[in-house]
Parts: C-alpha cells; structure tokens; sequence
C-alpha cells in the first residue's frame, strides 16, 4: 500500500501540481459550450489546444478565448501540425506568447494520416524548450529508451501513446508503458488512443501519473456524461493504485507442499 | 495510340474485380478492418451499391472518429481566367467566349480580405493554364499577397516545374491541388484538344514533384463525368496511396468534381447521379479513413448537406467562380461552371451547426510555414 494521503496525492509537472489526473483535449466538439460543459464535468485541470485552432480574429472559431475564460484550468498549447523541431520550436514559442501559459506539449507527427510521433524531431524540440523554460511535455512512441532520454533532457513528464491518436484502440503498448512506468522518475501520461474510462483506469491503475483524453469524450453520444465517467475511472484507478493492487501471479499457490518429506533438520 | 504509365497505375485488373463483386465479396468489404485496393474495388460494384445505407453508416462513423465533429472551410478564389487550353468540357477553354480578365495585385489583396471578413482562413487560388497574363510569375506574387492575410493558401492552377513548386512553396503556398480530369490516357488525349495540358505525363507527376519540393499537401481529383467512373476513381485510388507511399510526411487531398454546366456545347459521355457520388465518396472514406475528402459548392444543397461529416470532411462555402467575385465592385465574368449552393457562409454554417457540426475556419497556423 501506499504511504500517500489522498489530500497530498498530486499530479506535479514542473513546479505546477494538480489534483486532478485527467487532462482534457479539446479538438473534435460540435461547439464550443459542449467543449466547456464537458471540461467542466471532467474535473480537468488541465486541457491542451492546438495554436493552430487559436483564432483571435473570428471569436466563434477561437478555441483560445473561452478556455482562457475557464477558472482553474491551466492551457497547455501543442505543436500539432508541426513536421519538424524548428517548427514545433516556432510554435511553442508563439503558443507561449498569446496563451501566456508556459506549458507546451510538444506534437510532432509529421505523418498526417497515421500522426505517428516522430522520436527524433520530438528529443531534439523538447531539449531546446526545456532550455529555454518551458514545462515541456513530450507526445512520443511507446519507447522506454526515449522516455528516458526526455527525462533527461528536462521534460517534466513522458507521454507515451496508448495507440494511434483517435483510433480508440485502448492500451495496446502496455508492455512497453509498463516499462516506462517502472524507471520514469517523471509522471508518465498516457496520451492517445484511450476509448473507454476502464481504460483509463487500468493505465492509472498501472501506475501512470494521468491520462489525456480527448476522442473518446468528444465523439461520445452524450460527451459531457462521458467526461464525467472518465472523471470516475481516473479517480477509481489512482484510489485503487494507492490501496495497493493485489500483485498478479500465474500460478496458483499450490495447497500441498511438495517438499514436506523433507525434513527440517537434515 | 501507345501510352507510358507509371508501375502504381493499373486501375484494370480491380476494375475487373468490381465487375465481379457479389453479395459475399461486399460483405467482407464492408466488415474489413484494413481495406485494400481490392476491398475499394469492391465497394464501388453495383451490388455494393445496394448496400449504399450501411456504407453510409460506416463512413459516418469513421468521419467522426477521424476528424470528430467537424467540418474544415475553404473559399475559392479566381485570380484570372485567362487560358490557353482547349479543354472540351472548360467554360475557361480558349475558344469559349468569355470576358477575360485578371486580378491586379491590389485586387488580389481587396479579396484576400473580403474573404478574411467573412471568416476565412483557408484560401485556394486558381487560375487557367499558363498564359502571359496570368503565368508563374504572376501567380507567385498572388501568393505572395495573400500569405501574410490568411494562414492557409494553397494554389490550384496549371501544372508546374519542381522548382517552380518549390518558390511557390517558400512564398506561402501549402498545398496544391490538380486533378488529372481523367486518368484515361485516350479519353484525356480526346478531350484536351490543345495547350500544355495535353502532356498527360506532366500532368498526373505534378503532385510528385511538388510534394517534393515541399509542399504540406496535394488535393487530387478526377472529373467525374468525363470517361468510366469505375476506372478513374480506381485510378484515383491509386494515385493517392502512390503518393502516401513516396512522401510519408505531406498528406493527399481527394476532391470529387462532378461535371457540371459550363458554357460550350460539351455533353459529358457518362452521368454520375447523387447515389452514385455518395457511393464514391463512401468507399473512399471507407477505405481512406483518416484523408480530408473535400466537396465543393458545385454540388446541390441538399446533397452537401447530407454528405457534411458523412465521408465528407472539408468543404468551400459562399464561392464564386468568376473571377475575384467577394468585392462588390468587381467585374462580373462569367464563371467556370455554375455554382448550385449559393448560400452564404452564416447560412450555411447554421445548417452544419444544426447537424451538430462545427465550422472550422482556421485549422491551421502560418507559423507551421517555412
């Protein structure tokens, strides 16, 4: 079990602490208010915006504005749509500016149709913004060299995938997150790919530090009832890790000894 | 007449295979996680088309799951129409009648604006073929103009030299966009009668070359209406994967312009009626779930506004296909072909709202450009 109070158990990155793990996307919503209800039902907070959806000249195609508005939520802007470090760089730099906000969660995914995280522009775009103090919070493959190195580098968490962005195919690097998990001296957050709260519950449960959702609460029926059950899950998951998880085991223990002929004092 | 095509084009053998489709073949089709070429075929048979409510279903679902609840907006802006092509079905051809005319640069930056009033942030340029009125030149300074005022230009117009794209690329230009009209080399050699656009070859590596010099995207297309829809949309198909296999980091664009009335006498050989576009549209969106597939205003009403976010995924709203056209003191040419949605962009943006849509106008930023 572990030795955490609920009441002290917070998501820090850099020098910043949350008590919520679930950070929110923001793209895909039908409008705007259902973006903010359902950020508001998920507890968040903490939400990424893509600088390229930051529309300061068309109030009602600004994603910018209203988050900013949001009482207790912090912005972290992402590179998305940048192909190469100096780009994401340019970005993070300009996201930082408007948004004020000095987190950047560096997206470079060069590949427009799978939007695979490229290893190598993310490592050398992280570094230069960490050195120029940025809370950097790198979206990468499931690579436990990588993540770290991105600690290393001064990246104030890892995010490894779950699966493809938007693709709702769950945890399916868990062996490597697990990987991750077990040396990462940085929270690590699960960034894409999650589709149901189990499954965000089960990367908490594994020991993630958050998870980021934005698909699955965004192409919901109903995204504000999602949002809060993802809300639940990542509570119920983190309650769970703290209480100690029963370690699992493949065999069972077996209820007649097998070496009971042998004497104890031979 | 004897024609050199590329390894990647050979659209025969699945059209082949759509001729043979039966009810099984469609099912599997329809249910396979990673569709091919073959399961695309497949999914433009006229037993699949039978099945068109459950392609609709799939296609929607997919729509949503790659690009959410949302509709990306472009606006199209003729720079001239001045031509030297002899494109049969062309309302620019150089044998129509039409009043010629370009913009001058000033213009060009009055409806830069116009249109950045109305909202947008995503402008296409267009032109006819290479003229002196209207030739690279020219071309690069409207880019030029307009880079600074939107974030997002790209260019549709004649195709270009690799250096060419690449000084179109540094002036601001993203993307570009060409269709191949038809990708039947003896139906595209009938129909394009004269002008630089006869060269076939130069036409369909257009993309090649300007992805590599470094363009973000490339928008494809082939006129539906001109030769055997089974076979160019086969062939489209193929182009676009051809292009994701060679240029890993630029995405592909498909467009499905279906021929509509112009001036001239040209009656298009094959009719394309609304299910079968829907069709087209839905194996695409099926088989090529995470590419922006686009619909212009050429279309009707009533059809946009049933394919918004059901395979379609980008669309232009409030556009004029005479030249310039958002200024209120322009000259009035007449255009390349009739625009069918007429409807303004708060007109039309409410109807995409209404269908729990969102309107994007701005999905990119200018400091993504080299």
């Amino acid at each position: 079990m572990s030795d955490i109070e609920p009441e002290t158990d917070k998501l820090k990155l850099g020098s910043y602490e949350f008590s919520s793990r679930l950070i929110m996307g923001t793209g895909k919503f039908s409008d705007a208010e259902t973006m903010l209800a359902a950020i508001e039902a998920s507890g968040t907070q903490l939400v990424t915006v893509a600088l390229r959806r930051f529309n300061p000249d068309r109030v009602s195609d600004d994603l910018l504005s209203p988050l900013s508005a949001l009482e207790g939520v912090t912005l972290m802007p992402n590179t998305s749509g940048a192909r190469t470090a100096a780009e994401a760089i340019k970005a993070a730099v300009l996201a930082r500016e408007l948004s004020g906000s000095d987190f950047v969660k560096v997206e470079i995914h060069p590949n427009p149709h799978h939007l695979m995280p490229d290893p190598i522009e993310t490592y050398e775009a992280s570094k230069e913004l960490a050195s120029q103090g940025f809370v950097v919070m790198p979206y990468m493959p499931a690579d436990p060299v990588l993540a770290k190195r991105l600690e290393e580098i001064g990246c104030a968490s890892v995010m490894p995938l779950g699966s493809a962005i938007g693709s709702g195919h769950g945890l399916g690097t868990h062996e490597m997150v697990s990987l991750i998990v077990r040396d990462s001296n940085v929270p690590v957050i699960i960034d894409a790919g999650l589709r149901a709260p189990s499954e965000a519950a089960a990367a908490i449960e594994m020991g993630c530090g958050a998870v980021l959702v934005n698909s699955a609460i965004a192409a919901a029926d109903d995204p504000v009832e999602m949002a809060q059950a993802f809300s639940t899950a990542v509570e119920s998951g983190r309650r769970a890790w703290r209480a100690g998880i029963m370690p699992q085991s493949d065999a069972a223990t077996a209820t007649s000894p097998l070496t009971s002929f042998l004497s104890r004092d031979s | 007449m004897q024609h050199i095509t590329p390894d990647w084009l050979d659209p025969l053998q699945l059209a082949d295979i759509c001729m043979s489709a039966r009810d099984g073949t469609v099912q599997s089709a329809l249910t396979a996680t990673r569709p091919s070429a073959k399961e695309f075929a497949i999914l433009l048979s006229e037993t699949a088309a039978k099945r068109l409510e459950e392609m609709a279903q799939k296609a929607h679902s997919l729509t949503m799951h790659h690009f959410g609840n949302t509709v990306s907006l472009y606006v199209p802006l003729y720079l001239s129409n001045y031509c030297t092509g002899g494109c049969s079905y062309c309302g620019f051809a150089s044998d129509r009648e039409q009043r010629r005319y370009r913009l001058s640069r000033d213009q060009v930056r009055a409806e830069v604006l116009a249109l950045k009033k109305m909202g947008f942030e995503d402008i296409l340029l267009l032109t006819g073929e290479r003229t002196p009125e209207a030739d690279f030149e020219y071309l690069k300074k409207c880019v030029e103009v307009a880079s600074p005022i939107v974030h997002n230009v790209s260019v549709e117009s004649f195709a270009m030299t690799a250096d060419e794209y690449e000084q179109l690329a540094k002036a601001g230009c993203n993307s570009i966009t060409l269709y191949q009209e038809t990708y039947d080399p003896d139906v595209y050699e009938e129909l394009h009668r004269w002008g630089p656009k006869r060269d076939y070859a130069a036409r369909l590596e257009a993309q090649d070359r300007a992805l590599a010099a470094g363009m973000r995207s490339a928008g494809l297309g082939a006129l539906l209406g001109l030769a055997d829809p089974v076979s160019d949309m086969i062939a489209l198909y193929q182009h676009a994967r051809h292009l994701q296999r060679s240029f890993w980091r630029s995405g592909v664009m498909i467009s499905f312009p279906r021929i509509c009335e112009q001036r001239g006498d040209f009656s298009p050989p094959y009719s394309i009626n609304d299910r079968q576009l829907a069709q087209i549209v839905f194996a695409f969106r099926i088989c090529m779930p995470d590419v922006p597939l686009v619909l212009s205003t050429r279309e009707h009403p009533a059809f946009r506004d049933g394919m918004a976010g059901v395979g379609i995924s980008r669309m232009s709203a409030a556009s004029r296909t005479t030249v310039g056209g958002y200024v209120p003191e322009d000259v009035d040419t007449g255009g390349q072909f009739s625009v069918s949605d007429t409807r303004d962009v708060a007109k039309f943006c409410q109807m995409l709202e209404s269908k729990g849509l969102d309107p994007v106008f701005k999905n990119w930023d200018a400091v993504f450009q080299a």
